[in-house]
């Protein structure tokens, strides 16, 4: 695959939220504004890049079967070295994002791509495939805090929009609101693709190679995918 | 054995490697990140307490007797003493701990008050990080005039619909504090100003 197509993969047609449904847990918690949304997603993204380009550098080095406790250590030790940067040159952003931050080391999104892509591919593809999901990502969680903020808090980036006779919705803040919301989003994602597909006269299957029982992530003993494939 | 053994040194090769890295990142940023906090620790207290021309690091009392360490910023118009400004921490919010600056002017009215950190749910407890509404609520109050609990409880204050836990929380939070400092008053007034050289210092300059 070229180039651009490894990073466009990751905006829309294997977006990391809508598509692939993975590193819900900060996506849920984290959408609740367009700022936190952004910081997560470019700090997210950042750790990908590097983690991505060092895993696919060692990939060689890296033995199969310590591979899983070797990338946690690469992502954790990437995660700490923003934590702590963050903190010191940018404590206003590091005060809004403060929690979030660790939280990167578990986003499944960052340890999938490292085994799905990274363990498998050169320095270069890496860099687009984790720049694309980074940005994808970024992106979803952008649309997420969007429609949450507006509703939930009346607000965009922390303007008020409305005036005080508007009544947030404040569901749409608290977690229901991001699973809602969420849900909705990847109902729209997949009627698009359906019409898309309807157009082009095939019959539309939603994204099936992607889900759990095709993860081969649990499967320490078994062959990459890619060999099975 | 011969895997295990090939499995473990490269295991442990990375492992010294992203501790070596760490220990240098850590190294780098541990001043810098000190000189943060402290900025925006003095931010709050700049934020919270009358206008002063001292530095109320430098006029700081830090009492390690009685319950707790307690650090308490002085300020000086001049010579004469214009309030102080000390933290409050309460563990009785609706998730986690609030912490808050708190101002006082020489009467040991509220003059002010920050949130420093806090995890309530945003949109409801989270509202009370606005400054003007902390100082709707809260300033202008002192120890003495005010019953420090919410109305919900028979008090004085006003709480924010939907999040007494949190106002329940604030208020018992900033009435200990206030208490508190009431208790060790004396004892701060009291304690030498640190460097008066520095505060002429200051007069001096524009």
């Amino acid at each position: 695959m070229s180039l651009t197509g490894t990073f466009a993969r990751g905006l829309w047609k294997e977006n990391p939220i809508f598509r692939l449904v993975l590193g819900m847990c900060p996506t849920l918690a984290v959408s609740t504004s367009v700022e936190n949304g952004i910081g997560m997603g470019l700090a997210a993204t950042f750790v990908l890049i590097c983690s991505n380009m060092l895993i696919a550098l060692l990939r060689d080095f890296i033995p199969r079967k310590v591979r899983i406790p070797a990338y946690i250590v690469i992502i954790a030790c990437f995660v700490t070295i923003v934590d702590l940067v963050m903190h010191a040159y940018l404590p206003a952003l590091h005060r809004s994002l403060g929690i979030f931050i660790p939280l990167i080391v578990v986003n499944c999104i960052i340890l999938g791509r490292a085994e799905a892509f990274a363990s498998r591919n050169g320095v270069i593809a890496s860099l687009a495939d984790g720049l694309g999901m980074g940005l994808g990502f970024t992106l979803a969680l952008l649309s997420l805090g969007t429609i949450r903020e507006v509703l939930g808090n009346g607000s965009l980036l922390g303007i008020t929009l409305f005036g005080v006779e508007f009544q947030p919705a404040l569901v749409m803040i608290l977690p229901p609101g991001a699973f809602i919301t969420l849900g909705l989003l990847l109902a729209l994602m997949n009627r698009l693709e359906e019409r898309r597909a309807i157009r082009a006269g095939e019959t539309y299957e939603p994204p099936r190679e992607m889900d759990c029982g095709n993860c081969v992530l649990c499967r320490l003993d078994e062959e990459p995918a890619a060999k099975r494939a | 054995m011969k895997e295990i053994l090939n499995l473990g040194l490269r295991l442990a090769l990375i492992c010294g490697v992203a501790a070596l890295l760490l220990s240098q990142v850590d190294a780098t940023t541990r001043e810098p990140i000190r000189q943060a906090m402290l900025r925006e620790r003095m931010a709050a207290v700049a934020a919270v307490m009358p206008p002063f021309d001292n530095a109320p690091d430098a006029d700081r009392v830090d009492l390690t007797d009685g319950p707790g360490e307690r650090s308490y910023w002085r300020g000086f118009q001049g010579e004469a003493p214009v309030g102080a400004a000390f933290k409050a921490l309460s563990g009785s919010g609706y998730s986690g701990e609030i912490e808050l600056m708190l101002g006082v002017d020489g009467e040991g009215k509220v003059s002010g008050l920050r949130i420093l950190r806090h995890t309530e749910t945003p949109g409801l407890g989270a509202k009370y990080a606005d400054p003007a509404l902390l100082a709707r609520l809260y300033a202008g109050r002192a120890l003495a005039d005010t019953d420090w609990r919410v109305k919900a409880d028979g008090g004085d204050l006003d709480a924010v619909t939907g999040a007494t836990v949190t106002g329940r929380a604030l208020a018992g939070a900033i009435g200990a504090a206030l208490t508190q400092y009431d208790a060790d008053r004396a004892q701060v007034a009291a304690a030498p100003r640190a460097a008066v050289a520095d505060s002429s210092a200051g007069e001096v300059a524009p």
